[in-house]
């Protein structure tokens, strides 16, 4: 049996095939990368990635974008802080609520899924490119987090908040666990359910979808309403992690988010890809990051490497696509 | 649908006017002209120049320049033809700036430069400079005592693109280098932010676990760097250097987990370049070029004193 290059399986799992030789040319470089420290290391530090990017995921496979995910995790996460170590006073009204740690949690996420739901809204009202609505959230939403923060930083939230970013429940990191929740949800979303086919069918081809009677605005409105949520989540566990919310914390976020996407294999065109693949390109950038640090590679061509593995990821996309 | 569009646009006007206008007064205006208004020290630097302005009885308000030289020329042209009468600027180039200041100075719009240099003597009217470079040679002597000349560090500098990063790492390597058996196992950026470094020296101590010190470009890395090393628990074996004296190292030197720091004095600087601005005006046309305001090292034996 001859094994080319354009088998099936192994077009199929081609980003999996990817991320192995990028572990064995890193493991035979420096004999730390293999150590379970180190991959639980990896692992936590791309969970804030993963839960920002399997929320892009759905928003890609819409042949949508969504440039605001890193200022909504920092407009959620800066309130999140914000009602954790201060709550919520109503002067006026002699009114003071405080929050549990899962009450501000929430708060955060409810938040963030209105700051998706309104990109959304924007979206399909008036039907502004989405790349345009969410570049103007990107700004709107990070002004916002300086006007609550005023700038400083909001620290010690306690040891119970704490423990979701560093603690361990059955030996693996809390993060992880919360990001292999967020991507079980969204595969099983896009897996099982008719709201995931739709959201194929409407990246596929939107008229198509239309006329055979999706309701695409719908779908949209939920899946920029998912994505904004999902911001929230990474913005929850960045906070928790550094016990402190940073005004310009998920800075340039949306780039490693949408890298990851396509890196997996999900194409921008939309349509095609999958939640699996996102998490093995979140990987990807993961290990890539800790590799170069490892073998303390210089800060400025960290930069370039990493430009150029993004650009083989596309590029290799792009020649199976021709070839099928 | 035209009523729905025109109201639309009524919106956006009140919205972008409603949110600047202001009376007109007979005061000289002052502009406050900051790099970046992204980062807690920088709002710090350009809140009190302002406000020292207002206490001198001026009107002042202060512009972002988003870390980038061209929105500073932006909005130089737009401070120029809407009459300001002089600049408290913050530059976000040492050399990218110089044609901004230079523009204001052929307005005759005085510039007084905080905090970073600009490599032009004929540009500002005066420039209030923190002396990273110093500041970081004593940290460097501090480095070099702790650690009694011998041992693995590591290095977590600032955006790598930020001419402070290179001040603070120059300063500090020009002590440091001197002496052969500190080595440097490892030089990463942590872009001046928290989550990054303690994510990079995680990843470092999976490849040098028997570090003796880490010297961070800023503040905030140096607690990423404490959060790292003490997940990994070893906050007690590996001493840390910060550089800005922030609050939260400032009580962590006073815990005794963080060596030192360098204390910049944005308050000072802001203060001087208003108190200028206000001379200005009165008539003195003499000022200094430039203007170092000395960077003091904090570590156990002066903490008290913050």
């Amino acid at each position: 049996m001859t094994i080319s290059l354009n088998h099936p399986i192994i077009k199929k799992s081609q980003s999996l095939i990817a991320l192995f030789l990028l572990c064995l040319f890193i493991s035979l470089l420096s004999d730390k990368f293999m150590t379970s420290t180190n991959l639980w290391n990896v692992l936590r530090q791309i969970s804030v990635n993963v839960c920002i990017s399997v929320g892009m995921t759905l928003v890609v496979l819409m042949a949508g974008i969504d440039l605001s995910v890193g200022s909504v995790l920092g407009l959620t996460a800066a309130i999140c802080a914000g009602l954790l170590k201060s709550g919520l006073s109503f002067e006026s009204m002699d009114l003071f609520v405080g929050f549990s740690v899962l009450g501000a949690i929430l708060a955060a996420i409810l938040i963030g899924m209105a700051l998706g739901l309104f990109n959304g809204w924007v979206i399909t009202k008036f039907a502004i490119p989405p790349f345009v609505a969410t570049l103007a959230m990107l700004t709107i939403a990070r002004g916002l987090t300086m006007l609550y923060t005023e700038g400083i930083p909001i620290s010690n939230l306690g040891p119970e908040f704490e423990f979701i970013g560093s603690g361990w429940i059955l030996g693996i990191p809390v993060p992880v666990w919360i990001s292999l929740f967020m991507v079980l949800i969204v595969v099983f979303l896009t897996k099982k359910t008719t709201f995931g086919r739709y959201i194929y069918a409407i990246g596929g081809n939107e008229k198509a979808a239309f006329l055979s009677g999706i309701s695409i605005n719908k779908i949209k409105l939920a899946v920029y309403g998912i994505a904004g949520m999902m911001a929230a989540v990474g913005g929850v566990l960045v906070t928790s992690r550094l016990n402190s919310a940073q005004p310009n914390a998920g800075m340039s976020y949306e780039l490693d988010s949408i890298a990851a996407v396509v890196i997996g294999g999900t194409s921008l065109s939309g349509g095609v890809g999958t939640v699996a693949g996102t998490v093995i390109g979140a990987i990807i950038i993961g290990v890539l990051n800790n590799g170069l640090v490892l073998l303390d590679v210089s800060p400025f061509w960290q930069q370039v490497v990493k430009g150029i593995v993004i650009l083989l990821a596309v590029i290799i996309d792009k020649m199976n696509q021709k070839n099928k | 649908m035209k009523i729905k569009h025109l109201s639309l646009m009524l919106l956006t006007l009140v919205l972008v006017f409603g949110c600047s206008s202001k009376e007109k007064s007979e005061k000289p205006k002052i502009a406050v002209v900051v790099s970046t208004l992204n980062n807690p020290w920088f709002v710090m630097l350009a809140e009190s120049a302002a406000e020292n302005a207002k206490k001198l009885g001026y009107e002042a308000k202060i512009f972002d320049s988003q870390n980038n030289p061209a929105i500073e020329s932006d909005n130089f042209e737009n401070l120029i033809s809407s009459g300001y009468d002089a600049i408290l600027l913050n530059p976000t180039d040492s050399d990218g700036s110089i044609s901004n200041i230079l523009k204001a100075k052929t307005a005759g719009i005085p510039v007084f430069c905080m905090d970073r240099e600009v490599n032009a003597d004929d540009a500002a009217t005066s420039q209030i400079l923190s002396d990273n470079y110093s500041g970081c040679v004593s940290i460097g002597i501090e480095f070099v005592k702790e650690l009694k000349e011998k041992g693995k560090y590591v290095e977590i500098l600032g955006l790598v693109g930020d001419n402070n990063t290179w001040a603070r790492s120059g300063g500090f390597h020009s002590v440091v280098d001197k002496f052969p058996n500190l080595k440097m196992v490892a030089q990463q950026s942590g872009d001046f932010d928290r989550n990054k470094a303690m994510e990079v020296l995680e990843t470092i101590l999976q490849a040098n676990p028997d570090i003796d010190g880490v010297f961070c470009g800023n503040d905030a890395m140096a607690m990423g760097a404490f959060q790292a090393l003490q997940a990994a628990g070893k906050e007690t074996k590996v001493k840390i250097f910060g550089f800005d004296g922030a609050g939260d190292v400032i009580e962590k030197i006073r815990e005794k987990k963080i060596i030192a720091t360098g204390m910049q004095f944005p308050k000072v600087m802001a203060q001087t370049a208003a108190q200028y601005a206000d001379e200005y005006f009165k008539g003195r046309k003499v000022f200094p070029q430039r203007v170092p305001v000395e960077v003091e090292l904090v570590n156990a034996a002066n903490i008290k004193d913050y």
